[in-house]
């Protein structure tokens, strides 16, 4: 099976093309990214051919891609790829407006092709085992939840909303959301936000808490900052607790760390446990071989955003915003 | 000498008889308490009496200059009314009040009275917390930009179960996290807007858990955090600012743990955590009302610091029940929740 990568803009690409490389018949057949010399250094660095445009990648022997271009860029390169009949793997957030993301869903259903959403968090194996838990009534029934997805900002695009479409919110909303929805087979009716550029100079969100209510009348709280700073020993987190009526669990995605001490970096938490990103590209990877309905539909995604705009919506209006 | 009466032999009557054991210049006068055998077991190592009732105290004691009122929330108000009348000075447990018209009510009065008023907002005084915000003022984490904080454990059993009774406690909002809404207000300044979600009113037996988001007007956005859904007690903060962050977890923190392999009174087999100090912050609170008394100072957490946070309490409560983000301005009048 041959997959080929649409841009090298997100950094995740890079984790995805090396858990490419590591599955058996499976191949990285080509890179296409309007950055030349991202896109040649890439190809130099997986072995693989590189494309200055999109078009002629997806006219290549190529049964999937993975979109991880600029966020604005996604509904391009999606609707093209579903057009010349490749499956897709899209970087989350799917897109940065629900009409994209709607168009998205249903370009793919028109062409046949699937659509994934990449949220990586779904294979991160504590999250597994907290949803096996919950699933298995440890917990009762769920009341509410508290969850943090925080990190550095990243800078570059991801801090010009024209690409981005938003800073901390788009970013980091998405992911906790997802596992939300996905743990409790519920949607979110109701978003309120804080949100405010607080820490950056630069003309972009980046802090943000998130209270969403959901369609099973839990409650819950997403605090999405990218308020980790430069000597923090890791870049970012995604916790989430959830509180039952007969006990609480406590996720701390990242937790299985050692802690290094060096004259150099100082403290850094250096991080053992499974490669989630290895898992989502697996689980992708089958999709495609067995043409079955994705794990993480376009659907998924576009609910994610979903929440995202209407907590800028609420933060502006203040006051909260019924999805439902 | 101050003479101190303590009303209450519940959990704060008996921290704050520990702590006035340990000073020179304080005579415990007599702890006020319904239940002889719970008080005794208090007044006895300080060899204070004890009385049934507040009638009784008074009409046995030739002499007092303080009362400390380790009440339930709901009988501060009657209490801080009949002491400051005969002009005795007033330490009162926090929160101030259970309603925002008690708050004012009792201020109000203690000042046509001439009496000291003095709220036990204990978080003040423990030495992890004064030093974030020591910290912070120094510049060690910038601008702060967003706070977190968490309070809480196992669902608290007192009196005739008063914390049970949102009537009598205003449950966890109002009992618990207040401490949290005193501490963000004494580091940040005062509040612009509060959204607020809670399992009250949802009938969930001897549980409980709110998340309230505060957005001051300087701009900080907290997130403050109480549970009486978890167990044990635990309490953490985190402050990011925009050149670095400060945290603090009880549960990680922890100088001093017991494993006895001996079952027995709360020990057997079971981890016992201790943070021992000298002082404690109880004692240091204790010490610096005293002091307030002697040399006629202002407090570092006055009544209308008491009142504000009651404010900010009452409308995370108000914000559970309408749904809506409660803007906080002095001229409103806030409904009863």
């Amino acid at each position: 099976m041959k997959i080929g990568i649409i841009s090298f803009a997100h950094m995740h690409a890079y984790s995805y093309a090396r858990s490419i490389q590591r599955i058996d018949g499976v191949e990285l057949a080509g890179i296409a990214d309007d950055n030349v010399t991202r896109g040649t250094k890439m190809a130099d660095t997986f072995q693989t051919d590189y494309y200055r445009d999109v078009d002629s990648l997806l006219s290549a022997e190529i049964e999937a891609v993975i979109v991880t271009s600029e966020n604005v860029h996604h509904v391009d390169h999606v609707t093209a790829a579903a057009e010349a009949g490749k499956h897709i793997l899209c970087e989350k957030p799917l897109a940065t407006n629900t009409v994209d993301a709607k168009k998205m869903v249903a370009v793919c259903k028109e062409n046949g092709v699937i659509l994934q959403t990449a949220f990586p968090v779904r294979f991160n194996t504590s999250i597994i085992r907290a949803k096996e838990l919950v699933e298995a009534g440890k917990l009762g029934r769920i009341l509410a939840m508290k969850g943090t997805n925080r990190g550095t900002n990243p800078g570059g695009w991801f801090i010009d909303p024209k690409k981005s479409g938003g800073g901390a919110v788009m970013d980091h909303t998405v992911h906790v959301v997802d596992v939300m929805r996905w743990l409790m087979k519920a949607e979110v009716n109701e978003v309120y936000a804080e949100v405010d550029q607080l820490i950056t100079e630069e003309k972009i969100d980046d802090c943000g808490i998130l209270t969403l209510e959901f369609t099973n009348g839990v409650f819950a709280t997403l605090d999405c900052s990218w308020n980790r700073n430069k000597t923090y020993p890791t870049w970012g987190d995604v916790t989430l607790e959830i509180i039952g009526t007969d006990g609480m669990v406590s996720i701390d995605a990242f937790a299985q760390k050692v802690n290094v001490y060096s004259d150099d970096k100082g403290l850094a938490w250096d991080f053992w446990g499974d490669d989630m990103d290895f898992g989502l590209i697996q689980d992708f990877v089958t999709t495609v071989l067995n043409k079955r309905e994705p794990s993480i539909t376009g659907e998924d995604g576009m609910r994610a955003v979903e929440v995202a705009i209407a907590a800028y919506e609420s933060a502006s209006r203040k006051k909260p915003i019924y999805i439902g | 000498m101050h003479h101190v009466l303590i009303l209450g032999a519940g959990t704060m009557g008996k921290v704050h008889a520990a702590a006035y054991a340990e000073m020179d210049d304080v005579q415990v006068v007599g702890i006020v308490d319904s239940d002889y055998e719970k008080a005794a077991k208090v007044a006895s190592p300080l060899g204070a009496p004890v009385f049934a009732s507040v009638d009784e105290a008074l009409s046995t004691l030739d002499y007092l200059n303080i009362v400390d009122i380790c009440l339930p929330t709901f009988m501060h108000k009657e209490m801080v009314f009949r002491f400051a009348e005969i002009g005795i000075d007033i330490i009162c447990e926090k929160p101030i009040a259970r309603t925002l018209e008690d708050a004012r009510g009792i201020i109000d009065f203690c000042r046509e009275k001439n009496v000291k008023l003095f709220v036990a907002h204990v978080v003040r005084f423990f030495p992890e917390y004064e030093l974030a915000k020591k910290r912070i003022e120094e510049g060690a984490i910038g601008k702060p930009a967003v706070a977190r904080t968490f309070r809480g454990g196992i669902f608290p059993t007192g009196w005739n179960d008063w914390y049970a009774d949102f009537s009598y406690s205003g449950g966890l909002i109002l009992d618990m996290i207040i401490h949290d809404f005193d501490y963000l207000r004494w580091m940040f300044g005062e509040v612009e807007r509060v959204y607020a979600k809670s399992l009250l009113g949802r009938n969930l037996l001897r549980l409980d858990y709110a998340l309230v988001t505060l957005r001051f007007k300087s701009g900080v956005i907290a997130h403050v955090e109480g549970s009486w859904a978890h167990e044990g007690f635990t309490t953490r903060y985190e402050i990011a600012g925009q050149k670095g962050i400060i945290d603090y977890d009880s549960a990680k923190e922890m100088p001093l743990v017991m494993k006895s392999k001996k079952a027995g009174k709360g020990a057997g087999g079971v981890a016992v955590p201790e943070s021992p100090l000298k002082k404690t912050p109880y004692y240091l609170e204790l010490e610096h009302f005293l002091l307030c008394i002697e040399r006629d100072e202002e407090p570092k957490v006055t009544a209308e610091d008491a009142y504000k946070a009651v404010e900010i309490a009452i409308a995370a409560l108000e914000s559970i029940q309408s749904g809506k983000p409660v803007t906080l301005n002095s001229e409103k009048v806030h409904p009863r929740v």
